[in-house]
């Protein structure tokens, strides 16, 4: 029941795709593959959308002149270097043509292969995975218990998904575009590997062209837009898809991810209303986050993991998102602000001491009560140890502000964004290991691998291949090197 | 915490009449079999989705209750006797009256069930057909939508259950395939987006071939 068909793209070449008899289809558009499988094209359930001229402009801004995974130099982003561009391209199926013949379509990459599941994916028999691609609530939801363990990653792993999530959309937004459709579908995820890839890139929010008509997906939808939903579209009091709905989608997702359930979804519920209008109002002029400090009404009295075990960045930024800014889209933190706020996370993170445990790692937020929420178990090492990290002031030599804090395990590596106070583990960064922490018969060692400039408390130089001392109190410089940091040593019994 | 994910009911009404019997009928249990193997790959489809299969021929009745995917078993269809059609339509209204989960003080309610019916032929009991279809009208519960597999169906009776009519012209097994194939993108899409208008039934186009009865 399947042939082969030509596309023919805006620049003229030539593609094949394998047309089936039901090919997926999602809210807007359904899919071919390649003969290949290595690029599929697609075109809209509606035929009538891929005639619209503002759609069309849209779509070839996109693939162009707003594209991160293609350099400047190439036709993609100002100021996209060849580097930037490889880093993103794997982050996003970003769309690489326009077919116009046999009909308007959009033509992308497939995704890689870790993000579809294997014949080993599933733990029950009666479910085949195999060749389903990853979207994001098999890990979130109940499903999650259907797929084999080696499917499902850690709390670490998870939180790399974060991060990379964050990054992703920090990046459009910073171009001025919006996702518009930010959901469980378009986001798939291996936490096997940490990875994520945002999909569905082609009904992106553009500056100054016609924004595209989205129904968005349930439970990921910006409140103030459900519950503007009844206006007609182009009715100035209807509020459309764009960064801030993003900002609040992203927040859904990163909670999902970290948490395995939803934040809006709890007990509080409207007796004798259809399920239809409830969730209407649930999930929008209605919404409470189940972890809502002042209003308990939508809480879950199961809550065993909470906001406040994953640190104290997190928690302050999912009350910005899910209390401050859920009916106030301003307040909402921005995907920078997320990504930040992950980073400093990921600084905190300690290995479980229970080798039993799932989440293998957790935020270590409260060093005199260290305890695996997750799991329960409390810390037996003797000492936890902390690096504080410190900075120069610009201009005052010799004055130093502390701005990080990193908790120390053993075999814990450090990164250039831990040696100079002026790099930023963004995609700009080298992801080159400096040195790393041991501890070595009761004693904590730093081992230099690569840092030029590493000196002692007492100012002795550490070359890369030798082993610095750690003492409670004592602060070193990481590097003697221009924002070199200076670190702080605490050993909390 | 499961106990705040609201379930999507399915109903499959299935023609199982003298005129089902052979090909026609093996195509629709073999579409029965992709549908539920199709949801479960669907990760909101496998968590909210639950599917209950209603037969009719000489008698009406429920082959499966309201299940969900992981636990559901495909019945064992036959094809033989008459169409009793009406008497399928009350079997449907009374499953749905004991099945359906509403909004009360301790429970979220079940999202609007989608119904879909798929018959060859027309009722052998027109009158009881015709009581019970408007009264299924008028409960307004559900999201139907009804296929007339070939030219003997009668779309008259049909469109009685539902402003959602199709029209299958040919009967092979890849029709049928194709059916089924997109009850479960209507289910697939039903469980992920949201009503626009309350009511309003958002469906993928029908398979190619397929026509809509106006
Ligand atoms: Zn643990």
């Amino acid at each position: 029941m399947s042939e082969i068909a030509e596309a023919v793209l805006a620049d003229g070449s030539k593609l094949q795709y394998v047309v089936t008899s039901n090919p997926p289809r999602g809210g807007m558009k359904y899919t071919y593959f390649a003969p290949d499988k290595s690029y599929v094209v697609q075109f809209f359930n509606d035929p009538k959308m891929g005639q619209d001229a503002k759609m069309r402009d849209r779509i070839a801004a996109i693939i162009g002149k707003y594209n991160p995974t293609v350099s400047e130099e190439n036709g993609g982003a100002m100021g996209n270097t060849e580097q930037l561009a490889e880093y993103f391209a794997d982050k996003y199926c970003w769309p690489t043509g326009i077919v116009v013949s046999p009909e308007f379509g959009i033509v992308s990459p497939a995704y890689p292969p870790k993000f579809f599941f294997d014949a080993n994916s599933s733990l029950v028999s009666g479910l085949d995975l195999r060749g389903r691609d990853k979207k994001s609530n098999w890990f979130t939801s109940r499903n999650r218990k259907y797929l084999d363990p080696r499917e499902l990653g850690n709390f670490m792993l998870m939180l790399k998904v974060c991060i990379s999530l964050a990054r992703s959309i920090r990046r459009m937004h910073a171009a001025g575009l919006a996702h518009s459709d930010l959901s469980n579908n378009n986001v798939l995820i291996d936490p096997k590997t940490g990875s994520c890839v945002v999909i569905d890139i082609d009904s992106l929010v553009v500056p100054e062209l016609y924004p595209p008509e989205v129904a968005g997906t349930r439970g990921y939808i910006a409140p103030e837009v459900l519950a503007t939903m009844e206006y007609p579209y182009g009715d100035p009091r209807r509020s459309l898809p764009c960064i801030e709905t993003d900002l609040h989608s992203l927040a859904v997702l990163i909670y999902e991810f970290l948490l395995t359930r939803h934040p809006l979804n709890g007990p509080k519920h409207f007796p004798g209303m259809s399920a239809e209008e409830e969730d209407q109002r649930l999930m929008g002029s209605d919404a409470v986050f189940i972890e809502d400090p002042n209003d308990t009404s939508n809480r879950p009295d199961d809550l065993k993991v909470t906001i406040h075990d994953l640190g104290p960045y997190l928690e302050e930024l999912f009350i910005r998102a899910f209390v401050d800014g859920l009916h106030s889209p301003k307040l909402r933190p921005t995907a920078m602000d997320w990504e930040r706020g992950l980073l400093r996370t990921w600084d905190l993170l300690y290995p479980c001491d229970d080798p039993q445990c799932k989440a293998k790692m957790f935020v270590m937020y409260d060093a005199d009560h260290p305890v695996c929420p997750f799991c329960g178990k409390k810390v037996s090492a003797s000492e936890i140890v902390k690096f504080r990290l410190k900075k120069e002031l610009r201009g005052k030599r010799g004055q130093w502000m502390q701005y990080g804090e990193l908790v120390v395990y053993n075999n814990m590596p450090l990164f250039p964004w831990h040696v100079y106070s002026n790099i930023f583990a963004d995609e700009k960064a080298s992801r080159e290991m400096q040195a790393y922490v041991v501890k070595q018969n009761g004693r904590w060692l730093l081992i230099n691998q690569r840092i030029k400039g590493l000196r002692s408390a007492s100012g002795d130089l550490i070359p890369p291949g030798k082993a610095l001392l750690l003492r409670n109190n004592e602060s070193f410089l990481l590097s003697d090197m221009p924002n070199g940091n200076l670190v702080e040593t605490v050993m909390i019994p | 915490m499961s106990d705040y994910i609201r379930r999507l009911p399915v109903y499959l009404l299935i023609d199982c009449s003298g005129s089902m019997h052979g090909e026609k009928i093996e195509a629709v249990k073999q579409g029965i079999r992709t549908l539920v193997s199709e949801l479960k790959g669907d990760p909101q489809a496998l968590e909210t989705a639950y599917i209950s299969v209603i037969t009719f021929a000489s008698a009406a009745r429920q082959e499966a209750p309201l299940t969900e995917l992981m636990l559901f078993r495909e019945p064992e269809l036959k094809a033989s006797g008459a169409t009793m059609f009406g008497r399928a339509v009350e079997v449907l209204i009374d499953c749905m009256n004991t099945e359906i989960r509403h909004s009360t003080q301790t429970q979220k309610g079940d999202w609007r069930p989608l119904v879909f019916i798929l018959t060859d032929g027309s009722p052998s009991d027109a009158e009881d057909f015709k009581v019970n279809a408007s009264r299924l009208k008028a409960m307004k519960a559900a999201n139907i939508v009804a296929c007339a597999a070939g030219a003997d169906a009668k779309t008259e009776y049909l469109k009685m259950l539902t402003d959602n009519v199709l029209m299958m012209n040919s009967l092979t097994a890849g029709d049928f395939a194709q059916f089924f194939a997109w009850v479960s993108g209507s289910v697939r899409m039903t469980s992920k987006s949201i009503e626009a208008k309350p009511g309003e039934l958002m469906l993928p186009p029908p398979p190619h071939g397929f026509q809509i009865v106006p």
